[in-house]
């Protein structure tokens, strides 16, 4: 093997570890009893291997609660987001009218505003609203950077969807609408589902404004729960652990799928860090 | 006159198409943004109506002691952030580069730090980094390294450092994936060319590779920096902006300002500190991304 070659793969056996090594230890102390966390034994291996902390989460927390909330949350903001993201998308990329390209530079700088800078001037509003501590609050709130993201992200499908497809259909006595629903976005299906996707993922794992905007204890969310988290035992890493395992499956799993459209997207510039 | 009118129907069905989504930012991003404004050059004492006070909260911000700790650690996390990332985020995709089987799978292992939920990263990291118990100061023991544990969320510096650690965990994933795709754009010629002209590894890196692939950099910098400038997670869970303020930055500071004290005028301020910067890099990613659409 050549020197080049061998370093190349250290390197790279390195920078895995690392990414292994916090994974790995949110897994082993999940499945450690508390007595183990407590004193400090079998650091490296769970032993004896336990799931009472899963159980736990389920019997003695609001763990389910929260779940259900980030579900429904997410569900709702990320089909929320679909729909006008999708109209704007489409509108901004095949119809022609004064004013598109500047709106479509408002949707870009909109995306990159960050939600560190937004979230005290919105919580603002939805004071003066009289809209705050509700799921309903989260579900308007996450578009505001769920529908930039989702039209920026399907004009780019959009443009790659050749237009003659779209005139045959005008052609043929098709309305803009019908040529639009019919033949637009069958096409960009891959493109609805990968954004609808990428919403669900930012949504569940949104901490920020979840915090701020919901005090009712049952109507908190995941990652606002997981931060409060607080049990009577001292050694609540265990239980903690459990839950943080469970509430990075589904995103996980979503990414799975997805893995290939993020690749895609990112090299797009897309999708930000 | 036909030709006309159907003109005059997609204009209609253009803009009708595009209102939710200028209702919806007009609503939730515009007014939010410029009321915040507002607010900010208003004084609101409770029982009494907001009255104005032009800049007087910009200037107790910039004379406050602890506003300039806030501005200097935000710098120094950002900073340190991103630099750490561009690095490992760089070795990753070299390392990355030339490997044919198994890509595709490792890149899918290396981007799960990128996609698990943040507060899940930062309770992890501060589970890792615990005095006693955490893996960081057991696995150094065991080493031989240090004798007892490091104090490193207890430490002013090290609180900095771990925070940042954390950052760059999630963060540099993104960074190499995004380097990776840009390197394998790049045509073989040019390396081959340079071979031919006896060019060693590092002057291929220096003089085709990191040129080629210098927009993604410029634009995955920027968009980093962008959110790192303002990121509340990390810092807020595992640190709340302590020991004292050695880790508070913008958004938890403007957190303590509105949320906690509930001062307005001066939470608006604070939020709108980094705005001119985050101005000035959100224009710089448009005209990149623009440049790269033409």
């Amino acid at each position: 093997m050549r020197p080049a070659t061998l370093a190349r793969w250290i390197v790279l056996a390195v920078i895995v570890l690392i990414v292994f090594v916090p994974m790995y230890w949110i897994l082993v102390t999940s499945f450690k009893t508390g007595r183990q966390i407590l004193l400090s034994q079998h650091i490296y291996v769970p032993w004896p291997f336990t799931i009472d902390n899963y159980i736990y989460l389920f019997q003695e927390s609001r763990f389910a609660l929260w779940i259900r909330n980030s579900a429904i949350t997410a569900t709702a903001s990320t089909l929320l987001s679909l729909v006008i993201g999708t109209a704007g998308a489409y509108s901004l990329t095949r119809l022609s009218f004064p004013g598109r390209r500047t709106f479509g530079g408002v949707v870009l700088i909109t995306y990159l505003v960050p939600p560190g800078l937004m979230f005290i001037p919105l919580y603002r509003t939805f004071i003066q609203m009289g809209y705050t501590d509700s799921l309903g609050t989260l579900i308007l709130a996450y578009p505001t950077f769920l529908v930039p993201f989702v039209t920026w992200l399907l004009m780019g499908f959009f443009r790659s969807i050749p237009r003659e497809l779209e005139e045959a259909a005008l052609v043929d006595g098709a309305t803009r609408i019908q040529a639009m629903v019919r033949v637009v976005l069958p096409l960009a299906a891959p493109g609805l589902l990968a954004a609808g996707l990428f919403c669900f993922t930012l949504s569940w794992n949104e901490f920020l404004y979840a915090l701020i905007f919901i005090a009712d204890d049952s109507l908190k969310t995941l990652p606002v729960g997981l931060s409060e988290f607080v049990v009577s035992d001292f050694a609540f890493w265990g239980q903690l652990m459990a839950a943080a395992a469970l509430a990075s499956l589904p995103v996980i799993v979503v990414y799975i799928y997805l893995h290939k459209y993020m690749v895609q997207g990112l090299t797009a510039g897309a999708v930000k860090g | 006159m036909n030709a006309l009118t159907d003109r005059h129907r997609e204009r209609l069905l253009g803009y009708a198409l595009l209102a939710p989504v200028a209702i919806f930012l007009a609503g939730l991003v515009a007014y939010p943004f410029l009321s915040a404004i507002y607010l900010s050059l208003t004084e609101k004492i409770v029982g009494y109506p907001a009255h104005f006070v032009g800049l007087k909260n910009y200037s107790a911000l910039l004379e406050s002691g602890r506003f300039r700790i806030v501005a200097w650690n935000s710098a120094a996390f950002t900073v340190g952030s991103i630099v750490v990332k561009l690095v490992v985020g760089m070795a990753m995709a070299l390392a990355l580069h030339h490997v044919v089987r198994g890509n595709q799978f490792i890149r899918g292992i290396l981007l799960l730090p990128w996609v698990i939920p943040t507060v899940v990263i930062a309770l992890t990291w501060k589970w890792l980094m615990d005095l006693f118990r955490g893996l960081i100061n057991v696995a150094l023991i065991d080493v031989g390294v240090v004798r007892s544990g490091v104090h490193w969320l207890g430490d002013p510096t090290l609180a900095m450092v771990s925070v940042i650690m954390a950052n760059v965990w999630r963060g540099f994933p993104f960074f190499g994936v995004s380097f990776l795709a840009a390197m394998q754009t790049v045509p073989q010629e040019l390396y081959d060319a340079a071979a031919v002209d006896g060019a060693g590894g590092w002057h291929k890196f220096w003089q085709i590779t990191l040129p080629s692939i210098k927009g993604v950099v410029a634009v995955v910098t920027l968009l980093s920096t962008i959110v790192t400038l303002n990121d509340f997670n990390i810092v807020y869970i595992m640190t709340r902006g302590g020991p004292g303020a050695a880790t508070h930055i913008f958004a938890t500071y403007s957190y303590e300002l509105g949320i906690m004290s509930q001062r307005w005028g001066l939470a608006m301020a604070a939020s709108l500190a980094s705005l001119p910067l985050v101005a000035l890099l959100i224009v710089a990613v448009v005209r990149y991304l623009h440049r790269e659409e033409d």
